[in-house]
């Protein structure tokens, strides 16, 4: 048999299909490149800083005859209980720390790519769009869950190593579900949020400016318009408001307005949905043009 | 023997901008040139055919099976898109080193891999320069190393040699003539008709989302022959030898230009022309500047070839 035949005989049998994940050497250099930009480190480290102070407070509540000389009686920010992981998941400056995280990782994912016109050589490789996308998204996932559920759940850890029994979990047991529901959910709309209004530029630095100027001027609409109306349903209008309404739903605790929680988690399932269709149009090989 | 690629009345319109029209063909292994003049629609067949885009009537099937999403296929599919599509802070070789990654090469295959295709394209000493640093050469031959480093079985060159110089020309237009001769199947995209004949015999000739003819090179040679030729000499007597050409047969017009140094000729035999140009340049011992020609290109050839001149 020449060489010839050889050679060209190779495809005629199977094509192999391989089990190796598709989408995770996308994850690996995305969180490589992330840790590549200037400050990056600086910011990310300092982003554990509100999960230290809590961690801290968790330790001090099961110390409080240590720090008696500091402390005067049980402060009820110093009650560890699903309030206490509210204060932590839905206070404005964490979920503001998530923004800033997403534009340092997120804003250039998507936006680079279609700037590099980099579509056609991912898509000319063994690499479906939902591979893309999930890629993306895992890097995103990476950085939103590193401050999220891993401090979620180092909470609950603590809080029962420095108490030494089990009391707490067995008070509430779904609080580590809680913990995993908010911050899935928290991932899942940041991470659709930040790639959806990637995919809609090629500039990484407007994509910066739309993903930091929708979410504050929506906290800021609702604020012109409550002041104005005072109708609770305004709440709807913040993308800030409705991710403290669900999570405050989640651990259970007393909601920040009197609106049924449901409606901002259908409001944000609906941004979700709305933003991976934009990302299945936006998210093509090659510009069509028309 | 199945073809390695086929299409059947493959058509593609961008609205009402046709881009392909029924395009029906067989692609075997080996090199097959894809010749056209730009805005031909030999890119958007190579897009068609890397499923990149959706037919919109007919069909196209690689390796037997149909390729619109079917990502599977790319495993043994390599191509190089025209333009530039690098992540300029990275690396040639963080670049190719991902690429394979993707391709599901191991960290330390693709390492392995990645260095043995950057050396073969002269790249080895770049290596670790960002992309946005590199010369359109290295970054042409940066492309082609993408499209080839996973060692595929069809490799699709959309205009690969655009850039390179001489010798990166020489060693690719090998190079590709190598992997044919492997049982491969390499498309190229050119409009360049001399880069086409250096690497291949067989062509597809495509003009106006048609194609035009397919088959042996020397067909479309005999037709380019046969094609009215301007041919420009810059020498230092130029007077004398337009006196010595306007004698000849295959000469149908001489002409002068305003630069005093140039003196062109249109003929329809190039070839004899040629050798009879050869003789006189060293008969009156002509001091020869420059020998161009002006419409030396495939549009002006397919001009011809349909009649539009």
């Amino acid at each position: 048999m020449s060489i010839r035949k050889k050679g060209y005989s190779h495809w005629e049998g199977q094509l192999k299909e391989s089990a190796f994940v598709a989408w995770f050497p996308l994850t690996r250099l995305g969180i490589k490149l992330a840790f590549q930009k200037r400050f990056f480190k600086l910011f990310f480290f300092s982003a554990f800083l509100p999960a230290l102070i809590f961690l801290a407070g968790i330790y001090v509540s099961e110390r409080m005859e240590d720090f008696r000389f500091m402390i005067q009686g049980q402060p009820s920010f110093l009650q560890i209980t699903p309030n206490y992981f509210k204060a932590y998941f839905t206070n404005s400056f964490f979920l503001f720390l998530l923004v800033l995280m997403m534009i340092f990782v997120g804003s250039g994912l998507i936006a680079d790519d279609l700037k590099f016109k980099a579509l056609q050589l991912y898509f000319a490789r063994p690499l479906r769009k939902v591979d893309y996308l999930l890629g993306k998204m895992a890097t995103l996932g990476f950085f939103l869950l590193l401050l999220s559920l891993i401090p979620g759940w180092i909470f609950v850890l603590f809080k029962l190593v420095f108490a030494g029994n089990f009391a707490f979990l067995r008070s509430y047991p779904w609080l580590p579900l809680a913990v995993v529901a908010y911050s899935l959910i928290l991932t899942l709309f940041f991470a659709i949020y930040t790639l959806t209004l990637s995919a809609l530029s090629s500039n990484s630095r407007h994509v910066a400016l739309m993903i930091f100027g929708i979410y504050l001027a929506s906290d800021i609409i609702f604020g012109i318009f409550y002041q104005n109306f005072h109708h609770p349903y305004l709440v709807l209008l913040s993308l800030k408001l409705n991710l403290q309404q669900v999570g405050a739903a989640l651990f259970g605790e007393k909601l920040f307005y009197p609106v049924p929680w449901g409606w901002s988690l259908l409001l944000l399932i609906m941004l979700m949905g709305l933003g991976l269709a934009i990302l299945n149009r936006r998210i093509r090989s090659v510009e069509v043009v028309k | 023997m199945n073809p390695v690629v086929e299409t059947k009345n493959l058509s593609k319109y961008y609205g009402n901008v046709l881009g392909l029209s029924d395009v029906s063909v067989e692609i075997h292994p080996g090199v097959v040139g894809l010749l056209g003049p730009n805005g031909a629609g030999k890119s958007t067949f190579l897009k068609l055919i890397t499923g990149q885009l959706k037919p919109s009537l007919g069909q196209v099937c690689v390796f037997g099976q149909k390729i619109w999403n079917n990502p599977q296929l790319f495993a043994d599919i390599g191509y190089c898109p025209e333009t530039d599509a690098f992540f300029e802070d990275l690396s040639g070789w963080q670049f190719l080193t991902w690429m394979l990654q993707l391709h599901h090469f191991s960290a330390c295959q693709a390492e392995e891999k990645a260095n043995e295709v950057l050396g073969f394209l002269h790249l080895a000493e770049d290596k670790d320069r960002l992309i946005r640093s590199y010369s359109r050469g290295m970054r042409q031959r940066l492309k082609i190393a993408q499209a080839i480093a996973h060692d595929p079985q069809l490799i699709i060159l959309d205009e690969p040699l655009n850039g390179l110089d001489p010798l990166g020309r020489r060693k690719v237009i090998k190079y590709i003539r190598k992997m044919g001769e492997e049982g491969r199947t390499v498309i190229v995209s050119s409009h360049v008709l001399p880069e086409i004949e250096a690497m291949t015999k067989k062509i597809i000739l495509i003009h106006q989302g048609k194609i035009f003819a397919s088959g042996n090179i020397h067909y479309i040679r005999e037709l380019i022959d046969s094609h009215p030729h301007i041919i420009s000499i810059k020498c230092n007597q130029v007077r004398d030898l337009a006196a010595a050409l306007i004698k000849a047969e295959e000469v149908i017009k001489v002409f002068f230009t305003p630069d005093p140094q140039e003196v062109q000729i249109e003929t329809r035999q190039r070839d004899v022309f040629f050798d009879r140009l050869q003789k006189l340049i060293l008969e009156l011992d002509l001091n020869v500047e420059a020998i161009t020609s002006p419409d030396d290109n495939l549009q002006a050839v397919f001009d011809y070839l349909i009649g539009e001149k």
